[in-house]
Parts: structure tokens; C-alpha cells; sequence
């Protein structure tokens, strides 16, 4: 699969540098599983957090921290105990197909065969999807150390509009499967888009079948219409 | 076998890498301490730039060092910059801190674990003898633009801290981030 569509150098640096919130720090890592380009800039941006660790002008500890620190190491450090993580890189190299989760996704959701929630959503409850418009189905995804983020779980049916929204912050939208385009382009399975603040757009699903996508935003988005008070609750 | 490098003068990267793959080989807890003098006050200064107070960052600094100890066989010198390696640590730590802070209820604590492990194992970056380069590259950049990386690095609202600190209006910082993080992904490809 390629992707086309990344997060920008900036996200990129902010999760590097472990300052991106949760909420869009979960599409980011979803984004990675599928994307050896940019897991090759994040390794880069973690090496200038490297040199700047390296740089950084010492700040002594307490005279006793060292002493205190010895008496606290375990045994010898052994890779039994640890988890059985030695062959981890493989499923990243597998590509996005091979990204999958053992755990079943939220009640409501529908995936065509072969597609599994991305793993990074293995550890987030998620709530089930309800019907907010006509082919429209939205679950939360709880990302609860994150206040100022909000994440959700989308499908959306085939030439269905995503509703038309805008937002205070940045969103961040990724698409599981299926595909939609706006004036900006198209975007297909594994792609990560990055909206300003600004943009009140409306985008489009393909009309070949259902997109499954996640959504973060920073900031509270506001949905115009019916929609914006049926998915008041969830806000 | 190797042992741990004679400790004399200032660490170098592969003296540190050296120390590293000594704890994962012989549980060498002079090696641990020499690394310990070497990054936790340099972790602690990391970690009260990015805004923790002293005390916390006291405290994550040495359980860096403790990960360290725990986790040396993932360690691999050819692949990784010590340097680098530890800064993920701290890096993933220092999420986890902010992360129990901000929220106390009942998350799968294990699978955010384990997510979290998986995303160290990536972080097994680039070979040690490109650390200087590294260095080089963020040497390339303008004044200015050096600040730029400095401050989206440790600031968790960058732009208006970006914008203050150079006094320039908010919307001038975004584009001036922009440019500067584009010239050093370039910098950073060219190290091949």
C-alpha cells in the first residue's frame, strides 16, 4: 500500500519530542504502523532529541541520588521478564495489512474482510457506534489523560458526506479504509490529513464503498446542523 | 568480550554505548554508574526545560536510568545513539507521568504498556557515528531557526511561545516553523 498523505514536520517533531497531546498522538502512531517514510523522519527528529539531551547544560542531583539509584537496581537485567519483544519490528514492516489487533472492534463498527482496527486502538475503549445521520455512524474513542482532544471513530456509507464541521484547533483524520476526497485532494487507506482551524470543509466518501476513518481534534469541533445537537453528548 | 571502557576524561558516544552494552552483558554496575554521572543530570536539565519542576524531574531522571539498567539488552550500538536511546526513555517516562497526572481512572494499563514498549523498540534509531552529525546538521541552522527547533521541541504550545520569543506576530511563527523544520529534514536526509 502507499500512502500518500502524512503528517506534517511539525506533528512529526511533537511526537518526537513527546509534546503532541494523546488524542492526535494516537493517529500519529496509527499513521506510523503503515508508514516507513515517516518512522524513518521520526528516528531522525528522536536523534536531535539526542543532541539536544546531549547538550543540554548538566543540573546536578542530590548528592545521594546515584547511591540511592544502585540500591534500587533489580538483578542483572535479563530479557526474560521483559516482554517477549525481540522480533517487534516485524509486524511494523508488514505494512498496514498486516496491522491488525486481536481485540474486536466497538459494537456497530463494520470492517470488509481482511481490514482489522489498526493496533494502536488495542488499548482505548471504545464506545459503540450510533447512527447520527443518514449512512453516518460515530463512536468515541476515549482518550481520557488528553481534556483538550477529542477522538472519534467514523463510518461513513458510500457518497455520504463526513459532516460539514469546524474546528478551534487542528484535526487530524485517518483513514482505516475506504477513501473520501476534498478540494484538497484524495485520500485512501493508511493516508493522514492534517486540517487548519480555519477550514470548514465537508468532505465526500468514495462512491465505491463505506470509509472507515478516526478523527481527533484539537479543540472542540462544532458540526453544523441536527448533527452538531445529536453528537452534542459525546462533546 | 569487551569490557567496559577505562574511565578517563570526557565520555564520548561510543564510550557511552560502550557502557551500555556492558550492563546488558556483565550487570556492570560501575558502568551503570559512570552512565548515570554522565545523563542524569543531563536527562533532569531535559526534562525541567520541557516544564517539569526540579524535583519531579529529579525523580524521572533517576527512573530513567533505573529503564536503562532494566531494559540494556534491547540496547543495540550499531543501530542506536546512546544519547538518543535514553532520550526516548526519558521521553516515554515523562508521557506516562503527565498521562497518571492528568487522569486516575481505569485505563487497559497493560496494553498502554505494552503500546508503549512497542514504540521504544522503534526508537532504536540511527548508528552511533551519526550522532556527531547529527549535531552537525542542527549547527547548519540559522540562529533563529535553531531557537525554532529548541522551542517545538520542549514547548507544548510552540507557536506562541515561538512568537513572544522573537517578537514576531503568531502568524508569522507558524511559517517560520515551517521553513525551519523543512531545512532540517533536509539537513538530516543528506546524512545518508
Amino acid at each position: 500500500m502507499s500512502v500518500h498523505s502524512h503528517p506534517g514536520d511539525e506533528t512529526l517533531l511533537r511526537h518526537a519530542a513527546g509534546t503532541l497531546p494523546a488524542g492526535p498522538r494516537l493517529l500519529v502512531e496509527t499513521h506510523l504502523q503503515g508508514c516507513p517514510a515517516c518512522r524513518i523522519t521520526l528516528r531522525r527528529f528522536e536523534a536531535v532529541g539526542g543532541a539536544l539531551l546531549e547538550a543540554a547544560e548538566p543540573v546536578a542531583l542530590a548528592s545521594d541520588a546515584l547511591a540511592r539509584t544502585l540500591a534500587r537496581l533489580g538483578p542483572a537485567p535479563t530479557t526474560t521478564g521483559l516482554r517477549a519483544g525481540g522480533a517487534r519490528p516485524d509486524h511494523l514492516e508488514a505494512g498496514f495489512a498486516g496491522v491488525a489487533t486481536a481485540r474486536r472492534g466497538p459494537e456497530g463498527l463494520w470492517l470488509p474482510d481482511g481490514v482489522r482496527l489498526p493496533r494502536p486502538l488495542a488499548a482505548r475503549r471504545i464506545g459503540a457506534l450510533m447512527p447520527v445521520a443518514p449512512g453516518v455512524r460515530v463512536g468515541r474513542v476515549h482518550v481520557p489523560e488528553d481534556a483538550q482532544s477529542s477522538v472519534f471513530l467514523f463510518q461513513i456509507g458510500p457518497g455520504r458526506a463526513i459532516p460539514r464541521h469546524t474546528h478551534a484547533g487542528t484535526e487530524y483524520t485517518h483513514v482505516i479504509c475506504g477513501g473520501f476526497s476534498d478540494p484538497s485532494g484524495h485520500y485512501g487507506p493508511g493516508d493522514l490529513v492534517e486540517a487548519d482551524a480555519d477550514v470548514d470543509h465537508s468532505p465526500r466518501v468514495d462512491d465505491e464503498g463505506t470509509c472507515v476513518c478516526l478523527a481527533a481534534f484539537e479543540g472542540r469541533p462544532r458540526f453544523h446542523g441536527l448533527l452538531g445537537v445529536v453528537l452534542r453528548p459525546f462533546l | 568480550m569487551s569490557a567496559a571502557p577505562p574511565a578517563s576524561g570526557p565520555e564520548t558516544g561510543a564510550d557511552l554505548s560502550a557502557l551500555i552494552v556492558a550492563i546488558a552483558r556483565d550487570a556492570d554496575r560501575d558502568a551503570f554508574a559512570r552512565l548515570f554521572r554522565h545523563f542524569a543530570p543531563r536527562v533532569k536539565a531535559f526534562l525541567m526545560r520541557g516544564g517539569l519542576s526540579a524535583n519531579a524531574a529529579e525523580e524521572l531522571a533517576q527512573e530513567t536510568l533505573l529503564a536503562v539498567w532494566r531494559k540494556a539488552a534491547y540496547f543495540d550500538p550499531a543501530r542506536a545513539a546512546a544519547s538518543t536511546w535514553i532520550f526516548t526513555i526519558a521521553r516515554n517516562l515523562s508521557i506516562d507521568l503527565k498521562r497518571r497526572e492528568r487522569y486516575t481512572g481505569t485505563v487497559d494499563a497493560e496494553a498502554l504498556e505494552e503500546a508503549a514498549d512497542e514504540a521504544s523498540g522503534e526508537t532504536i534509531l540511527m548508528s552511533a557515528e551519526r550522532e556527531a552529525r547529527v549535531r552537525a546538521a542542527l549547527a547548519r541552522l540559522s540562529e533563529e531557526q535553531a531557537t525554532i527547533v529548541r522551542l517545538s521541541f520542549f514547548q507544548e504550545k510552540p507557536h506562541s511561545q515561538i512568537a513572544q520569543e522573537l517578537g514576531i506576530p503568531l502568524g508569522t511563527a507558524k511559517s517560520r516553523v515551517r521553513l525551519a523544520l523543512s531545512r532540517l529534514r533536509t539537513l538530516l536526509e543528506d546524512l545518508k
